[in-house]
């Protein structure tokens, strides 16, 4: 049985909670979060009692193996610090860290204090684009060419409003097409440079939106847009071979839709979408993190691939600030961005 | 009104020739073409005369010809039109350098000639329609754009650059490059881009991501690769994103279509929203007509070609580099 205290109850302390509460060999432990209310209704269904501190929790607690870091990337570092110092294993939301300094210390000190480290870049469990991965691998499209992704919405809103804070999210970017950064590695190798053009630092209220090419080792030229311009979530993505095209688009993945007569106010019904399946990509993520602690296996996506998705990001903000392409290369030492 | 059509080497030409049938008042009165077989055959299908070379037909009672030829004879069929006192609709790419283009723009003013570039785009229904929300303040200050406008692979001429001057790039860059100068009435001053050859066997570039910087301070991307395979349902497209600070507008301009599933082809779109090649004839036929100043210039073709050429000098140096 693995016991977990799970570190914040936003958006992604709620859906890993969610996950945990099905598993039979998961009990959480206690939701750690400054809004009572808020973690409460996290906690409750799962009758996990709620702490205001990890202080509170760490002598409240008699035992716990895991900790779930869901807090705002800057606050990374110190919770990763502060549990593995006793021996708990990290899963960890992505990205990793702020900046790669600390995520090469959050790595290094893992290891040095022998715990294990799992950085959510829960993208790699998403059937669909595990799919693409596949059938490229196959050869379904021959020798991979050209790729486009797309992965945005409208700006998110979190605690204190962070995301709209470049010093604690690194903004679209580093917080969101990372996700994107890491996948396109996965499947195409190293970058070799990156040249980026985004809104940040134009001081447009909530609004950002960016445009980033990736080159490639292998040849492969990538085009990764994120928005935080537009309404709702969408994510996409189109790769193009020598010998074909797989593309995937979430608003067309529509399996079900509910229309309710009631919800409508008299001018039809909302439609609200939803893609069902037995286990959603957070179960399967965290369900294979458990799995390699229970085995002590390589995770499918590792905390260094995750300091290689910060690297792309940061050389995209370099890029974005400097307006020059940036050469990947970790021997380089970036100017903080 | 008549019209001749130098060369059928740029597959345009065909449903240039069919717009100028669907118009009261204007005659194909001719095609010249250096391909006998070719230039005979469709001055059979559209019932015009064959000339085999230029200057006879430059020779007739015609007032303006239409430049279909390979890219790199455009500057030489141009000057001899203008020359000939023939006003010029050109089809794009203008030229494949700065310099032809120039020396086209000076010439056709010199002999008084309306020089217009090809850019159907531009009459698009679609398109026009963003224009129309963006000039009514809808998206409020136009912060960035994001393009595409893929193909594929034309094969023949288009990937000998002795004849094309450049693959993907030179054939698929000033297109939306246009719509995106004509919508912002802003020019592109700085490129970079991503080039290289990923799909065909020949050696030409078919594959390219640019990045603009326009001098209102907007950033774009422009996808021009030509990696539409075999049993894609359609030929390519063009689409447009226009991100501003009070909204978005996406654009496909080929998106209304219906589906059709055949046993022979599998999948294909079938596109039946307006022609645009129609538009684009009937504006210059317009233009010709009353003398007027023609909505599309020689100098945005040349603009549109300075993009594309700087995209190349990026792509080999590695650097963006700084137009305008």
């Amino acid at each position: 049985m693995h016991h977990v205290l799970i570190l914040g109850a936003g958006t992604m302390g709620k859906v890993h909670a969610a996950a945990y509460a099905e598993m039979d060999d998961v009990q959480v432990v206690g939701i750690v979060d400054s809004d009572y209310e808020r973690a409460a209704k996290v906690a409750s269904p799962l009758g996990a009692p709620v702490f205001a501190s990890v202080d509170e929790a760490l002598s409240t607690l008699d035992y716990l193996n895991i900790v779930d870091i869901c807090l705002p990337t800057f606050m990374h570092k110190e919770m990763v610090f502060r549990f593995a110092e006793i021996g708990i294993d990290i899963i960890c939301e992505k990205p990793i860290a702020r900046t790669l300094e600390d995520a090469r210390g959050i790595i290094d000190f893992c290891r040095e204090k022998n715990v294990k480290l799992f950085v959510a870049h829960v993208v790699r469990f998403f059937p669909e684009y595990k799919l693409a991965k596949k059938r490229i691998e196959e050869g379904a499209i021959g020798k991979p060419a050209v790729a486009r992704t797309f992965r945005g919405g409208i700006f998110p809103t979190g605690w204190n409003d962070w995301y709209a804070d470049f010093n604690y999210s690194g903004g679209l970017i580093l917080d969101m097409i990372i996700h994107d950064f890491d996948y396109l590695r996965w499947m195409f190798g190293e970058v070799e440079r990156v040249y980026a053009k985004s809104l940040l630092g134009r001081n447009l209220l909530r609004l950002d939106y960016a445009l980033v090419t990736l080159r490639f080792k292998s040849g492969v030229i990538a085009h990764v847009e994120g928005s935080w311009a537009h309404e709702g979530f969408t994510t996409r993505y189109e790769i193009a071979g020598q010998k074909g095209i797989i593309d995937y688009d979430s608003a067309q993945e529509t399996p079900l839709v509910m229309k309710s007569k009631k919800d409508g106010k008299g001018t039809g019904g909302v439609a609200v979408p939803e893609s069902p399946m037995k286990k959603n990509p957070y179960y399967l993520e965290l369900e294979h993190f458990l799995s390699c602690i229970e085995r002590d296996e390589e995770p499918k996506v590792t905390a260094e691939d995750a300091y290689k998705a910060v690297e792309i990001a940061v050389a995209a903000l370099e890029s974005t600030q400097f307006g020059k392409p940036v050469a990947l290369n970790s021997e380089e030492v970036h100017p903080r961005v | 009104m008549k019209i001749g059509i130098i060369s059928f080497a740029h597959m345009h030409a065909f449903s240039y020739a069919r717009s100028i049938q669907q118009i009261d008042g204007v005659e194909l009165a001719g095609i010249a073409d250096d391909n006998a077989s070719r230039g005979a055959k469709m001055a059979d299908t559209f019932q015009t005369d064959y000339y085999r070379d230029v200057d006879s037909l430059l020779g007739t009672e015609i007032d303006a010809v239409i430049v279909t030829s390979e890219n790199v004879h455009h500057v030489d069929h141009v000057i001899a039109a203008a020359q000939a006192g023939k006003h010029v609709l050109c089809e794009k790419p203008l030229a494949t350098n700065i310099v032809d283009a120039k020396k086209m723009i000076a010439l056709c003013k010199e002999n008084g000639v309306i020089l217009q570039t090809a850019f159907p785009v531009r009459f698009n229904t679609s398109i026009i329609r963003a224009k129309e929300l963006v000039e009514a303040g809808k998206l409020g200050r136009i912060l960035a754009m994001k393009g595409t406008n893929r193909g594929t692979n034309p094969g023949g001429w288009f990937i000998d650059p002795k004849k094309s001057g450049g693959g993907a790039v030179m054939d698929h860059t000033v297109h939306v490059v246009d719509v995106m100068r004509w919508l912002m009435k802003a020019e592109v001053n700085e490129v970079y881009a991503e080039v290289d050859q990923l799909i065909s066997k020949e050696k030409i570039d078919d594959c390219g991501i640019l990045t603009l910087e326009f001098t209102n301070g907007v950033f774009a991307t422009l996808d021009c690769s030509w990696n539409r395979n075999k049993t894609y349902p359609t030929w390519g497209d063009v689409t447009l994103e226009i991100i501003g600070t009070d909204g978005t507008v996406s654009i496909d301009a080929f998106a209304q279509k219906v589906n059709v599933y055949s046993d022979d082809k599998g999948l294909a779109w079938d596109f039946w929203g307006d022609d645009m090649d129609f538009g684009l004839i009937q504006d210059f036929v317009t233009t010709v007509m009353n003398k007027q100043q023609p909505s599309i210039t020689g100098e945005d073709g040349m603009r549109a070609v300075e993009v594309a050429i700087a995209a190349y000098e990026s792509a080999f140096r590695k650097k963006p580099i700084n137009i305008g």
